[in-house]
């Protein structure tokens, strides 16, 4: 090795080749088109303007007094820049802090008291709002596009159908995730493998579907034995539904089978809007359909447990977003989910309406093949298991003596 | 990636198996126009993309299989 000691960048070259190199492109300077939650609708009508930190600005929320709609306009104002957030409702606008300027939920500005005229192209950003599920949504698009009835939010059942009395309310969360763009937790829509890493759970059954703006990740699972995660009991297995919506909101339909038949049925919304490029506020929520014999308290009860578990998840994959780096050259293997495909998916929300490619939103299947994945993992686990029961029977061999 | 053609309606994909169990399908036209019976649940108000898969396409996949003409771990 130490032959020819003048030649030491030739290994070195060599090495250069053989090794994967991890490639990132700069961020992208654009935020998704689409629609965005932006919480419980409930949690905006308090009477104040609510500042919000999105799309690389501030916006400001507020309920009109007499039309008892949520707007949600630009929060700088464009008089001398006064933050709107910091203002006060008046009526069905929103007065600056700094000259009282309002400022109308469609952006017009609705009065000046102190000044004889307002000015002729006094208007400010009104952002499109939607208000469904008990949620606010805004839309997004850099072309300033209105939002077409095709990429809507769908009505949630539990919330919107006619068995709505027999759902809990929702439970909601907010996780603020810095150093991390929020192509990351999208990611996770393929990855098989992750869930039994991060989730603690075996997929035994996955398949994704993308087509138009609609991506989808059905999941059959069972828990594993060799960790306990303390929160809801998750003994037997979970059927989960998840479709995104767009960019940032996914409704997942999730029935676990919680012993004597019986299946719990809850819906679990994982949404998030980003902040600027690199953080993003995710935010994840649960409504519970009510067993036969449960209580109103009971169902809100369950649908806390249900969100308190997913907390857990959430939170660990918040860890390895932290620490992780941006990947756009991923490698993979058969087991792996279309992570390329999926990027292509998500593509589309990231360029001009008029450049979005057939290949983007045309109909793609995948569905992964978990025998050999599962075969691994459940071995694994039994040897979890088994250690500790050593480990377990050698400490109290060792007390008792 | 090798087309299958869909017995039933004739619409091609692109498909690949890793194994008996992975598929994957690229379709190359709009779902909801080539298939019919996907077709038929956009009808009644479902999104193509709702739908999870034409079990008639499927059925065309395994045949392509157990014909040879889709081969399994080949790629
Ligand atoms: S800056 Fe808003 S009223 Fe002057
Ligand atoms: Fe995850």
């Amino acid at each position: 090795m130490s032959v020819q000691p003048d030649v030491s960048p030739q290994p070195m070259s060599q090495n250069e080749e053989d090794v994967r190199v991890i490639e990132a492109a700069a961020l992208p300077t654009r935020f998704a088109r689409g629609w965005h939650c932006l919480g419980l609708a409930e949690s905006f009508r308090d009477g104040k303007p609510h500042e919000i930190q999105a799309f690389g600005t501030k916006l400001v929320v507020f309920q009109g007094e007499d039309d008892g709609e949520l707007h949600v306009l630009n929060a700088y104002c464009p008089h001398m820049g006064g933050n709107l957030a910091h203002g006060t409702v008046k009526g069905n606008a929103v007065a600056c802090p700094f000259h009282d300027w309002r400022w109308s939920g469609n952006g017009k500005c609705a009065g000046i008291p102190y000044a004889r005229r307002v000015p002729p192209r006094a208007k400010t950003r009104a952002w499109p709002t939607l208000e469904r599920n008990k949620q606010l949504y805004v839309w997004n698009d850099p072309e300033g596009s209105k939002p077409t009835d095709d990429v809507t939010i769908p009505e949630i059942e539990g919330i919107h159908g006619p068995d709505a009395g027999e759902w809990s309310d929702w439970s909601w969360h907010y996780l603020r995730v810095d150093n991390s763009n929020c192509r990351e937790i999208v990611d996770n829509v393929v990855d098989m493998a992750h869930f039994y890493y991060v989730h603690y759970a075996f997929p035994e059954y996955f398949k994704n579907v993308f087509d138009g703006h609609v991506a989808t990740q059905y999941m059959e699972s069972s828990p594993r034995p060799d960790i306990d995660l303390g929160t809801l009991s998750a003994s037997g297995g979970l059927r989960s539904d998840a479709s995104y919506y767009g960019p940032s909101y996914m409704i997942d339909k999730l029935w676990a089978d919680v012993g004597g038949g019986l299946e719990m049925e809850s819906v679990l919304i994982n949404c998030h809007y980003p902040i600027d490029e690199n953080s993003f506020m995710l935010m994840y929520g649960a409504i519970v359909k009510k067993l036969p014999g449960m209580t109103d308290e009971q169902a809100e009860q369950a649908a806390q447990a249900t969100s308190e578990g997913l907390a857990v998840g959430f939170e660990q994959d918040v860890e390895i977003w932290k620490n992780k780096t941006r990947i756009d050259n991923p490698l993979l293997t058969e087991e792996d989910g279309p992570v390329y495909q999926l990027r292509r998916w998500y593509e589309q929300f990231y360029v001009d309406a008029a450049d979005v490619k057939d290949e983007m939103v045309r109909r793609f299947e995948f569905e992964i093949d978990t025998t050999r994945a599962n075969e691994a993992w459940r071995a694994e686990a039994e040897a979890n298991i088994a250690a500790r029961k050593a480990a377990e029977a050698q400490i109290a061999a060792g007390s008792g003596s | 990636m090798r087309a299958v053609e869909c017995g039933a309606c004739g619409n091609q994909v692109l498909c690949e198996k890793f194994s008996p169990a992975h598929t994957q399908v690229q379709w190359t036209d709009e779902a909801a126009e080539v298939c019919p019976r996907i077709r038929e649940k956009v009808a009644a108000g479902e999104l193509s993309a709702r739908v999870r898969s034409c079990g008639e396409l499927r059925d065309s996949i395994d045949a392509a299989v157990a014909s040879g003409l889709l081969e399994v771990g080949g790629a």
